[in-house]
């Protein structure tokens, strides 16, 4: 039925299977050496990352796309952004800070929401002049994600490029719970005077 | 940050490259000791030799077996303990899928690449919330189920435990079903609903409903569980018990063919399908599955008794009683001595049907507990119809009789008309079904109806 996409799957599964092969070789030189190549590792993780962004946007077109809808800790997810993202960042100079009230666990995508959030954070990092922040807060029945940075701001809202942004839109809105969808706000000057991105989750 | 250099990992991947990158991680985070399986058998052989305290399993394991498949295994077999950490590791996003839909779920699953700095991270929040759960998993085991679910009630109403709120609405409603409390565990997965529509809380409604024996309303549930989660198995699964208790046999075993056909080593699921096939009158699919599960399934001590009862009765509805006698005799001796009763019965009507000269002393032998004592609707089943084939009414009829007026009543109605029409009593069938029908009235009037729907219409 889907066979194109059963191949891409299929493609992507391998590839990925061999980066983790490759990063996995580089850890143990890491340790054995006692070196630092975690820029390379970084630079592994992003091109699977793109990879699996890829063959999202497909099934989206494709209006295949379902949620993976689990109850995740907000402050985890945080976490594994940080942890993704921080040490990449700092070797820029700019230090990612991370802010979160969410206490409960919120049924989300786990993995394409944490992927949201990287590549947020990424695009921030283009921009930023020393800071990016992500915060995490419950308002109302509503959970909202934010990663604020110190850069020009967005040159226009809507930006005119970017595939991961129109993605996210999508994926917030595929986001239901209770007949109340997901939603994605951009705006200029938040908390840090730059860009805002803003993931509002039900 | 735990320490992991006590901790014995077990590594299960069928490609020895994977393997070895997972086996790095793993030293890389201290781990005290890696052992590896290349295959589902292996990992079995290993877990219940020596548990690990952390296994990292790849979700494709080759031989049409998934590491989902091991998961669900070794917890029906309680070969992993609450303590124990599963992790699945995959390249394959459509595991999320799984995950988000099945009621049986790992400690965590992490996509491939990963660096061990994120598998560490996993691995910490695992212990974390194990240590939060650690006095409730000992209740737990010991079936303290009352005990249990106080503790979580407690945990429920606590600030620790307000990254858990899901995950202790879960385990309450799990505990609620296995203490046998089905409407309580009904109204916690129904709660769990009301926040997000989970297939797998609604899949629990399903099953609640089941026990209930509200059989409409329980296929209602499942049918909305299953739409939209093609990888949800078990839902099928349960979809074809309710199925077979309504009656509709054929629906059962098509909806257990197509699955099986996606999950050809999954024998529990097999052995389900030859039981839908047995009741739909489909004898080969019964003897094919049911010469599948003996040949094939391999875990140790897996092929029991009551296999190879069902073999056995698959050969007698096929019309062939000498295969049939040949799986009968062909036991050991030892596993017909450790028989349960209703094996027994089972194992001596089928053996009077196949070859009255030597089943006949063994059935008659057993005669008065058969007449005294509660079965299941096989054995049952079975006794009935070798009553019928050396025309001992009086057991027959009353076999039939209970089972009729039993909660099984629709699942083993086609099957006991057609019995009593081989042996030309539709008129006392007809009696004895008339008999059931008005004791239910009189009972009714006694006792207003509680709403189950054991009833059948008559035909």
């Amino acid at each position: 039925m889907h066979r194109l996409l059963d191949i891409l799957a299929s493609g992507i599964h391998d590839t990925k299977n061999q980066l983790f092969s490759a990063e996995s070789l580089i850890a143990m030189s890491e340790a054995k050496h006692r070196i630092d190549l975690s820029e390379v590792r970084y630079a592994i993780e992003l091109a699977a990352n793109r990879l699996s962004r890829t063959l999202t946007a497909y099934q989206l077109m494709r209006h295949n796309a379902r949620l993976a809808i689990v109850p995740s800790i907000v402050a985890d997810l945080c976490a594994e952004v940080a942890l993704a993202q921080k040490h990449h960042l700092a070797s820029r100079g700019i230090t990612l800070s991370i802010d979160c009230q969410a206490l409960d666990d919120w049924p989300l995508d786990r993995d394409l929401v944490t992927d949201m959030l990287n590549n947020a954070v990424q695009n921030a990092g283009q921009a930023a002049r020393h800071k990016i922040r992500l915060s995490a807060i419950e308002q109302g029945d509503e959970l909202i994600l934010r990663v604020e940075d110190d850069g020009p701001g967005f040159g226009t809202i809507p930006p005119t490029s970017g595939t991961g942004l129109i993605l996210a839109e999508k994926l917030a809105v595929l986001h239901v719970r209770q007949k109340r969808h997901g939603s994605l706000h951009l705006s200029n000057g938040g908390a840090l005077g730059g860009a805002c991105f803003e993931l509002r989750l039900p | 940050m735990a320490d992991y250099s006590q901790k014995r990992f077990l590594v299960i991947d069928d490609q020895p490259q994977a393997r070895d990158a997972l086996r790095t991680v793993a030293q890389t985070l201290g781990a005290f000791a890696v052992e590896f399986a290349a295959n589902y058998q292996d990992a079995i052989y290993r877990i219940r030799n020596n548990t690990p305290d952390i296994i990292l399993c790849d979700y494709m394991l080759g031989e049409g077996r998934s590491g989902q498949q091991l998961l669900e295994e070794l917890r029906r077999f309680k070969l992993l303990q609450d303590e124990t950490i599963f992790v699945m590791v995959t390249g394959e996003q459509s595991y999320e899928q799984v995950v988000s839909a099945v009621e049986l779920v790992p400690d965590d699953y992490i996509i491939k690449p990963f660096s061990p700095d994120k598998l560490l991270l996993r691995l910490d929040r695992i212990v974390a919330k194990k240590s939060f759960f650690a006095d409730y998993y000992r209740e737990k085991r010991k079936e303290e189920y009352a005990q249990a679910i106080a503790l979580l009630e407690k945990k429920r109403g606590s600030e620790a435990g307000r990254p858990y709120r899901f995950e202790i609405l879960r385990q309450q409603a799990e505990v609620l079903l296995a203490s046998g409390d089905s409407t309580s565990a009904e109204t916690a997965y129904r709660g769990i609903l009301e926040s997000h529509d989970f297939p797998w809380a609604r899949a629990g409604v399903a099953r609640a409903l089941h026990k209930q024996n509200r059989l409409t309303e329980a296929r209602r549930e499942i049918d909305r569980a299953i739409t939209g989660t093609p990888h949800f198995f078990d839902a099928a699964d349960l979809k074809a018990t309710i199925c077979m208790a309504q009656g509709e046999h054929a629906e059962a075993q098509k909806i257990l063919d197509e699955v099986a056909k996606k999950t050809p080593r999954n024998f529990l699921r097999k052995r389900l399908l030859a039981e839908a096939a047995t009741l739909n009158g489909d004898s080969d699919a019964a003897r094919i599955a049911m010469a599948d599960v003996i040949a094939g399934d391999t875990m140790p001590g897996a092929v029991s008794a009551e296999d190879r009862l069902a073999l056995s009765r698959s050969h007698v509805n096929a019309g062939d009683k000498i295969s049939g006698e040949q799986v009968l005799i062909g036991m050991r001796e030892a596993e017909v001595q450790n028989l349960n009763l209703a094996e027994q019965a089972s194992f001596a009507a089928l053996l009077a049907i196949c070859s009255p000269e030597k089943g006949k002393p063994r059935f008659a032998g057993l005669r008065p507990a058969l007449l005294a004592t509660e079965l299941g609707a096989t054995a049952r089943l079975d006794v009935m119809r070798a009553a019928l084939s050396i025309t001992d009414n009086e057991l027959a009829d009353l076999h039939a009789e209970q089972l009729m007026a039993g909660p099984e009543a629709r699942k083993t109605f086609g099957s006991i008309r057609n019995q009593y029409a081989l042996h030309g009593r539709e008129k006392d069938f007809r009696e004895i079904q008339k008999q059931v029908a008005l004791k239910r009235i009189r009972h009714e009037e006694a006792a207003p109806a509680a709403g189950a729907e054991n009833g059948i219409e008559s035909s």
